[in-house]
């Protein structure tokens, strides 16, 4: 009796009897569903490894290091020395600052941004809709230096289509527009129109996944488009726009190329060091203190990690959701 | 179900967030000891930026038994490309170039320092080539006694001015930095579309600040410098620039700015390195024939002797990891680039640093005939070397200092002031920052 009803469970191993001649059987497929999972994850493992676990403790390592100096070329065990050193040095929180009041502006219009549109367009069904997701992408498929060029481009004084605005403002010149203060609005500009498109398409997929039998019966409940979009479409795409901010603040707090360009076409008015990731590169390269710009790292590591584990477990990213509900 | 949840989570954070670790993936600890010098049996490899990619060209034609790889770099005044790579081959013990054009002057301190020590000390190795030149010209390349590297061109500034213009409006040339404050104040009120100066670039501070002796890179050891914005020589080009900008003279574009052109033409007058008249008037801002000359630098009241700045006149280094064959081939290289006029005569648009081909060079603006005055301007340019107030090239770049203040500090509305004490205190934490000990006296 209670052998039966063990093995029809068939979630803990089965007792003796009849039933113990299946076992070497279900044994061999665990084992082979195992292997195919490791096969499977091999190729991120490896990767995980290469470019993420190995890279951050040996970042950990260098960290600990102490740096030679003009006065003192020796190095050696310094313990935590190199985190002070980045800490206390005069850049580090303006770079933050620097950083967060570009993000203030930003994330919020993105997200605002990304999830409207995308709702937009899955309630527009057919050609209008396919055209209009094709129409957000094209800004995002100019990329990196081609959607930077184009900025260049806007935000000439004299040679932009919004030319007789920088002028009715009051700006004459490149340096009088790509000041330190006007460095968020432009960044929402630049990274805006650069990631909103894709992320259109991620935001859709998620709406699209939604079986149709729930729009149904909530159309049978008497549910109106606003009604599907705001107490159906976005709870359950809430992993998406998880993601979608995850990703997003992970970039914000990496942000490298975009004020180092600009600094180029404002011809040296935009600091050197104005971002965290930058500041680290001058660790590096122009103070020679690699184990700053490892400590640096660090420090970006942690607070990417601790946002990134509070949105995770807030959207329910991953899916674990509906595994904890069962 | 709680640990695979965290477990999956940070897993999948861990991934997105590693990218901020791709910048520390490639350090290494500095202070390696140095390595031995190797000998690759002749072959060499140089490093150019684009403009003296022509000059590794006239080399591989003048020199086709030695075999070399020319790297074109990113030439960008400023730039830290160069900077990476030599910090990566200084940690790895390997991978330098025999020979390379800096793109910065400012790299010839970390070129010379401790941790790098990549300029070979030239002094024995071209005693005869050193001698060529103006002690006044190699001065940035005087290490502690030591010639560290070639000037490729001089670059002392003179004093520009649009000899059309003063023609046309009766204007008497300045010989002081006084009269050339006063004129500029003057002739912006009478003309409110020229200007007298810029101010945005990095080499102003060089024009402005170094041309008044002010203590922004003054040397006094390996690990200390003397910086002093309350300088009585400070105190006077504060004075000057801020007469000057409160009169609408001057702009906060720099002459390299992308937009600069329309600012450019308007120029009447203003010291400037030899090489404006050239790449920035001729070939940048295209300003007609005939028009800008050169006079001598301008004095300072109550001064016997004109003193000026120096806006780069590029560097020439030799590796010193190197030894044999590979080492006479580079140092056969360094001799071509800064000496053979089939570069620096014929192609070069600044005034050669070495001084017996001054004068070829020269003798080609007469056949150029862009100048206004040619025999001036060719006066001029052999003046004003010896003007050159000192100088020295440290581990902080006083440029992006001065590019990242001032300028800004002006379009936010601020003094003139208010922008050398900011440009002062970023100056000083900088120096702190690479790690000198920076004194007021």
């Amino acid at each position: 009796m209670s052998s039966t009803t063990l093995a029809t469970k068939g979630t803990e191993p089965p007792a003796a009897g009849p039933r113990a001649s299946t076992t070497p059987r279900r044994h061999r497929t665990r084992h082979a569903e195992s292997r195919g999972a490791w096969i499977l994850l091999a190729p991120y493992l490896a990767l995980f490894l290469i470019a993420a676990a190995i890279p951050i403790g040996y970042a950990f390592w260098i960290a600990l290091q102490k740096a030679p100096t003009l006065v003192n070329p020796a190095s050696g065990f310094g313990g935590l020395d190199s985190f002070i050193t980045v800490i206390t040095d005069y850049r580090f929180s303006g770079t933050f600052i620097n950083i967060f009041s570009v993000m203030i502006v930003w994330l919020p219009l993105m997200m605002v941004g990304i999830v409207g549109l995308a709702l937009l367009v899955h309630a527009s069904p057919g050609r209008f809709g396919s055209t209009m997701r094709f129409f957000y992408f094209i800004p995002g498929a100019l990329s990196g230096i081609a959607n930077f060029v184009l900025w260049v481009y806007l935000l000439h004084p004299t040679q932009s289509p919004l030319a007789p605005l920088w002028q009715e403002v009051g700006f004459g010149s490149l340096k009088e527009i790509v000041t330190d203060g006007n460095m968020p609005m432009i960044l929402t500009g630049m990274l805006f129109f650069q990631g909103v498109g894709t992320w259109i398409i991620v935001v859709n997929g998620g709406l699209n996944g939604i079986p149709d039998e729930i729009f149904e019966a909530a159309k049978i409940d008497g549910a109106n488009a606003w009604d599907l979009a705001w107490r159906i479409k976005l709870p359950l795409i809430r992993p998406w726009i998880g993601y979608a901010a995850l990703m997003n603040l992970a970039y914000g707090f990496q942000l490298f190329l975009e004020p180092y360009l600009l600094r180029q076409i404002s011809s040296g008015a935009i600091a050197g060091e104005w971002a965290p990731t930058q500041l680290g590169y001058a660790f590096a390269f122009t103070n020679r203190n690699f184990p700053a710009a490892a400590a640096l790292s660090i420090i970006l590591l942690v607070i990417t990690l601790s946002i990134g584990v509070v949105i995770v477990m807030k959207s329910g990213l991953f899916g674990d959701e509906k595994e904890e509900k069962r | 179900m709680k640990t695979k949840r965290s477990l999956s989570a940070s897993a999948g954070v861990a991934i997105i967030s590693a990218a901020a670790l791709v910048l520390s993936g490639c350090s290494a600890d500095g202070g390696a000891t140095a390595p031995e010098q190797t000998d690759s049996g002749g072959k060499i490899t140089v490093w150019v930026d684009p403009p003296r990619v022509p000059a590794a060209e006239a080399f591989q034609e003048a020199h086709p038994e030695i075999e070399i790889d020319v790297v074109q770099i990113d030439g960008t005044v400023g730039g830290q490309t160069v900077k990476q790579a030599f910090a990566n081959f200084d940690s790895a013990g390997s991978g330098w170039p025999d020979a390379i054009f800096f793109p910065s002057n400012d790299d010839i301190a970390w070129a010379t320092g401790a941790a790098s020590n990549y300029a070979a000390d030239l002094t024995d190795l071209l005693p005869d080539v050193i001698d060529g030149y103006d002690p006044a010209v190699l001065s940035f390349c005087d290490i502690d006694g030591q010639i560290r590297c070639l000037r490729n061109d001089a670059a002392p500034d003179v004093f520009w001015y649009n000899k059309a213009f003063f023609d046309e409006n009766g204007y008497t040339l300045p010989t002081t930095w006084e009269e050339y404050g006063d004129l500029a104040v003057e002739i912006a009120a009478a003309h409110p579309d020229k200007i007298s100066g810029f101010l945005g670039d990095a080499y102003a501070v060089n024009r402005y600040l170094q041309a008044a002796d002010c203590p922004t890179n003054d040397r006094l050891s390996e690990s200390e410098v003397h910086i002093n914005l309350d300088d009585p020589n400070c105190v006077r080009a504060n004075e000057l620039l801020s007469q000057m900008y409160d009169g609408g003279a001057l702009t906060t574009q720099g002459i390299f700015d992308g937009d600069a052109a329309a600012a450019g033409v308007n120029l009447v007058m203003s010291p400037g390195a030899v090489w404006w008249g050239n790449y920035l008037f001729r070939d940048t801002w295209k300003i007609p024939a005939g028009q800008m000359s050169a006079s001598a630098p301008l004095t300072w009241e109550g001064e016997s002797s004109p003193t000026a700045g120096n806006e780069g006149g590029g560097l020439w280094g030799v590796s010193s990891h190197i030894t044999g064959k590979q080492l006479e081939n580079a140092l056969t290289f360094a001799t071509f680039v800064a000496t053979d006029p089939a570069w620096q005569v014929e192609l070069s648009t600044g005034l050669p640093g070495y001084g017996p081909i001054q004068d070829a060079w020269l003798a080609k603006l007469e056949a150029d005939a862009y100048f206004a005055d040619v025999p001036a301007v060719q006066q001029a340019f052999k003046d004003a070397a010896g003007a050159v107030a000192p100088y020295s090239y440290m581990l902080y770049d006083t440029g992006a200092a001065w590019t990242e203040t001032v300028s800004p500090t002006l379009i936010a509305n601020g003094s003139m002031s208010d922008a050398l004490s900011t440009f002062g205190e970023e100056l000083v934490n900088r120096a702190n920052s690479v790690g000198y000990t920076v004194t007021a006296e």
